[in-house]
């Protein structure tokens, strides 16, 4: 999903911030491709409207990868990944050297010819043997290039607010496990707090609102996509779509347990969760880390859960963040930029000079250390990166152990392949109509989202 | 030398008021004199609700925590006021950087209107070339096409454009020169232009005056009424504009408040938030004050613009 | 043409066309036969003065509008060569199920702003007319929302129509008695949400406009039906409202071809949703060129921007009629 980069980026930006020279020890840096002459690239560095500090810090991580890498300028410009803006940045060629997008369009661009072929200059570097499979499938197009390099990965999870639950008789250890307990626990949140949403889903049209519906599909053991590229078939008609939009619909308009804000967005249902006004919602594993950071979440309210799965092949939808490099970039140019992706994405996960360097620079800033993610690398390099950062969390671990806990039996299911910002955003409509309308037909709606879906991906696929 | 129109009638107006169908007879009946009367004073209860209104919550909400504006939006102050919101609007969202860019960008607007409206005007009503008519009748042409049709093959021009091969994406230019084509102020001014006494054109012309000095000596200086009212459309619109900086300024550095703000919406605490908006509005409202005059004189034009 | 002849009216100003005429420099015919007497007579002044109009219209104005054109019957996407493709963006445009209801909702936009916001700023107006004192003050409140930004204007209305029971305009309509209502995120009550802000925050101008206008009615006829006895409500309706027709039609074409551009406020209000109840024209345009991360259909922007140009045509024609009459009261 789109907005998951600003999450996993602002993480960074954080890590970013109060790093200090003599914390850290640079190490790694020495190029695996050998010497090189001196090369200027550009990098993506911190949302719009990072703080004075993140930049100044950030500016010192630069200074210290510059000064490992003498023969390396690197230029910071700020960034920020939205559907609109990155077509035309793309059109325009204004992208910096090194930029992410989220796993949804990365093998597309690869295959467009929009991204560099990373393949060996990325297989130098140590960390890349230790890839988890299906998260570098995601920067693999179809040749088996490596096209961008995988550098934070989620799965969605459900977010609760414990003091909602205690406030309605809940227990906040147990959340719920089932989707009618979901239901059950939203209508006795409202009963105990009329002005809280029991449970809030994604309305915006911004394709979360089908990024949303997707994840309930595939939790429902339904998928609205099969297949692959230009022969890939939308199914939105599925029995797990309709069972999630039929679980929707009775929430909203028989149990009226969803509160009264129907165009959330990723940003502004954290937001909403941290005032205090959501009882549950879906969303990434990680999403703690931006209410502490621009929502100012009281900790004590926060709880973290698996999705509960229901029906054969139901699993948890995922995604993630890549980092990739212009096309037009020269060789030179795209050695430098892997040395860059190594040290500033790469390293925090798989060497403990980089995790060290990483967590240092959060606590500095009394950001959230310890949010879970899906590991990115093999499970030996994830359970290695924990145990370094272990004296640094910060965040409730109690209170997201159900989720830790429970997330490692749950299959993990992969964002439609196939144009997939596309079919978010032909779905949007359908959650819209389930929200917004109590007469809403459900299989109409999906029957004719299903054509606009397959239209889309008929488009997204043509030869151009 | 003849006074300016656009100053005269105006001035009267603000004056004497227009005319109006209540005569001082009517007025002296005393159904007239209350029922009018009840109905100005509702009026202005109305506008300053609606009109001014919004614009005070706005001041009340960037003085307000946001928990306080999430929960009693209309509530006044119950926690008391803060002024953290405008320190990190300020600090924060950087709000100086972005109305030091509007400004930027709405003065380089105004000085490539200004120049274009100016020479293009004076070469077609005062110097005359024969293809004089050809040139205005094709201005008159773009009048129909709307600068927002154009969206399209502007933006894939300022990205490539043809002969010169570099892309004026994240470049002022980008936004200063496609905002200089308007054919609404070369017709302003051409009309004012065409309007200057020509006895005193002649006068210079027999002096030995050339056509250089004739516009910077004789021309312009002639003209402040009609550059006024031009400076202040130019000035405006580009502060409004949102869509075309939108699309060719995506450099967050470079943007207008008007980009950046619905760019941070999002990410940004309600109260930060809301005190950016009203910075925002500070600059527009006391230039408005400013200008009263022009700006109202001038406001049936810019409804002409629009079309 | 239309706004040439709008200018003198708004200004008070008689029309310039006879002065025009009647100024003409003589002009020395055949000059430009041999290069030395054309520099010599100015001709290259003449250019030089031209060359800022002639460079800047020629690069954004006439060519894009070329470019439009060609683009519409191509397909492009800036990295491959263009190819011709007919009027094949036409018919992938009108066969889009999204064409319809984007029209629909434009027209839905342009006729509710007209029933909120075309009788509102002339009763305004004609009340202000007669207002003694403290008119500067009224004129003041009533344009003061135009001088918001539209883009901070309609971020601060998104605000106000929070549906939560304590959303601003909720808690006034509890104050009231009403329900908490879904405002923005409703189907049926999105559409009258955006057009609402956008007459507050548009009617200003029109209110200057009518203003403007009411200071040309004969002062003569008003005294002449008061000899005669006409009441109040009758100079109104038998002098103000004739006098005023012809800028009455002067706005409502303005109003209908601003409206049928409109932008900013389903962009930034809603995208477009819920389930594209606020889906414009102009958004689609949008979407089909910018609104896909992974690359641009530009040929159906332009073929879209291309019929929007001659829905315009029709109602610029209209106008400049419209004022051509006006022009001549």
């Amino acid at each position: 999903m789109k907005l998951r980069i600003r999450g996993n980026r602002s993480i960074r930006m954080l890590a970013a911030m109060g790093a200090t020279g003599s914390l850290v020890a640079v190490a790694g840096l020495t190029s695996p491709a050998g010497a090189t002459p001196t090369v200027s690239i550009s990098v993506a560095s911190l949302v719009p409207g990072a703080t004075a500090a993140a930049t100044a810090a950030f500016n010192k991580q630069v200074a210290q990868f510059e000064r490992a890498n003498p023969g390396i300028h690197v230029k910071s410009t700020q960034y920020d990944w939205t559907g609109p803006t990155f077509a035309a940045d793309l059109a325009a060629g204004t992208l910096p050297t090194v930029f992410t997008v989220p796993f949804t369009d990365g093998r597309a661009l690869g295959q467009a010819g929009q991204l560099a072929n990373l393949t060996k200059y990325a297989e130098q570097y140590p960390w890349f043997k230790e890839f988890n499979p299906a998260v570098i499938a995601e920067g693999t197009d179809a040749k088996g290039r490596i096209i961008a390099i995988p550098e934070a990965a989620y799965a969605q999870a459900l977010q609760y607010n414990r003091g909602l639950f205690v406030k309605a008789g809940l227990k906040p250890n147990s959340p719920p496990t089932t989707w009618a307990q979901v239901e059950s626990d939203a209508k006795a949140i409202v009963k105990a707090d009329p002005n809280a949403a029991g449970f809030a889903v994604m309305g915006a049209s911004d394709n979360t609102a089908g990024w949303i519906l997707t994840t309930l599909t595939d939790a429902f053991g339904g998928r609205v996509e099969t297949g692959v590229g230009a022969k890939a078939k939308a199914t939105f008609d599925n029995p797990g779509t309709v069972a999630a939009l039929n679980m929707i619909h009775t929430m909203r308009w028989v149990d009226n347990s969803m509160g009264s804000k129907f165009g959330l967005s990723w940003g502004t249902s954290n937001q909403a969760f941290a005032a205090g006004q959501v009882g549950m919602f879906i969303s990434g594993s990680d999403v703690y880390t931006n209410m502490v950071q621009a929502y100012d979440i009281n900790p004590g309210i926060y709880g973290l859960a698996p999705l509960p799965l229901q029906g054969k092949n139901a699993g948890v939808l995922g995604g993630g963040t890549l980092a990739a490099v212009k096309p037009t970039a020269s060789p030179n140019q795209i050695a430098a930029a892997l040395k860059w992706i190594n040290f500033y994405y790469m390293q925090p996960l798989s060497t403990r000079q980089g995790a060290i360097r990483n967590a240092n620079a959060l606590l500095a800033q009394k950001q959230p250390i310890g949010v879970p993610e899906f590991p990115v690398l093999n499970k030996q390099a994830f359970v290695l990166a924990q145990k370094w950062i272990k004296p640094f969390i910060n965040v409730p671990v109690k209170q997201m152990a159900s989720f830790t806990n429970g997330i490692l039996n749950d299959p993990l299911i992969p964002e439609p392949e196939s144009v997939t910002q596309a079919i978010y955003g032909d779905l949007d409509s359908v959650v819209q109509s389930v929200l917004t309308d109590p007469n809403a037909n459900i299989p109409a709606l999906l029957n004719a989202a299903n054509a606009t879906g397959q239209a889309s991906i008929a488009t997204g696929n043509a030869p151009s | 030398m003849r006074a300016w129109p656009i100053r005269r009638k105006p001035r009267k107006r603000d004056d004497a008021g227009p005319q109006s169908f209540v005569l001082s007879s009517d007025w002296r009946r005393p159904s007239v004199r209350w029922g009018l009367g009840t109905t100005h004073v509702v009026l202005l209860i109305l506008l300053i609700i609606i009109g001014l209104g919004p614009i005070l919550w706005l001041a009340k909400s960037a003085l307000t925590p946001t928990l306080d504006t999430i929960t009693s939006p209309m509530a006044w102050f119950p926690h008391g006021l803060t002024w953290s919101n405008l320190s990190s609007a300020w600090t924060n969202v950087d709000v100086g950087l972005y109305m030091r860019n509007t400004v930027v960008i709405a003065l380089g607007s105004w000085a490539f209107q200004i120049v274009v409206a100016t020479t293009g005007a004076y070469a077609l009503s005062v110097l005359r070339p024969k293809y004089g008519k050809v040139i205005m009748a094709l201005l008159l042409t773009t009048l129909f096409v709307p600068a927002v049709v154009l969206l399209v093959p502007l933006y894939v021009e300022v990205v490539h454009p043809p002969l010169i091969h570099t892309s004026f994406v994240n470049n002022y230019l980008a936004v200063w020169l496609p905002e200089s084509a308007s054919a609404f102020n070369v017709v302003l001014m051409k009309r004012f232009f065409d309007n200057l006494p020509r006895e005193i054109l002649e006068a210079a012309r027999i002096d030995g005056c050339g056509p250089f000095r004739l516009f910077v000596s004789i021309v312009l200086p002639m003209s402040r009424p009609i550059l006024g009212v031009v400076s202040i459309f130019a000035v405006i619109a580009s502060w409004k504009d949102y869509l075309w900086p939108l699309l060719v300024l995506g450099n967050p550095n470079l943007q207008p408040l008007s980009v950046r703000l619905p760019n941070i919406e999002q990410f940004t605490p309600l109260g930060v938030f809301l005190a950016a908006l009203a910075l925002t509005c500070v600059v527009p409202i006391v230039g408005f004050l400013i200008f009263r005059r022009l700006i109202v004189r001038g406001s049936g034009l810019s409804g002409a613009l629009k079309g | 043409m239309a706004i040439d002849r709008m200018i003198p009216e708004l200004q008070g100003q008689e029309s310039g066309r006879a002065t025009q005429e009647a100024t003409r420099t003589p002009r020395v015919s055949g000059a430009r036969r041999r290069p030395a007497t054309w520099v010599k007579r100015g001709g290259l002044s003449k250019l030089l003065f031209l060359l800022p109009l002639l460079i800047v219209f020629g690069a954004f104005s006439w060519y894009p509008i070329v470019r439009l054109v060609m683009m519409a019957v191509q397909h492009t996407n800036l990295v491959q060569r263009a190819t011709w493709v007919g009027l094949s963006n036409f018919s992938l445009v009108i066969h889009d199920p999204l064409f319809p209801i984007a029209v629909k909702n434009t027209a839905i936009f342009a006729g509710l702003a007209l029933v909120f916001g075309y009788p509102v700023p002339l009763i305004v107006a004609v009340l202000m007319s007669e207002v003694r004192r403290l008119r500067g003050l009224y004129a003041v409140l009533a344009y003061l929302p135009v001088v918001i930004p539209p883009v901070v204007a309609v971020l601060l209305w998104k605000t106000f129509y929070d549906a939560a029971p304590n959303g601003v305009f909720n808690t006034i309509l509890g104050w009231v008695g009403i329900g908490p209502q879904q405002w923005i995120q409703s189907q049926a009550q999105a559409m009258p949400s955006l057009v609402l802000e956008s007459t507050w925050a548009n009617a200003g101008s029109t209110i200057i406009i009518y203003l403007a206008a009411l200071v040309g009615v004969n002062q003569e006829l008003y005294e002449a039906a008061a000899v005669d006895g006409a009441g109040l409500w009758k100079k109104v309706w038998h002098i103000t409202m004739p006098q005023l027709r012809a800028v009455l039609l002067v706005t409502l074409i303005l109003q209908i071809i601003g409206t049928a551009q409109v932008f900013i406020e389903p962009y930034l209000f809603t995208q477009g949703g819920p389930a594209n109840a606020t889906l414009t024209v102009m958004l689609l345009i949008y979407n089909y060129a910018f609104g896909n991360s992974l690359g641009a259909s530009y040929g159906k922007a332009a073929a879209l921007s291309v019929m929007l140009v001659g829905f315009l045509a029709v109602f610029s024609l209209i106008y400049l009629r419209a004022t051509r009459t006006w022009s001549r009261q």
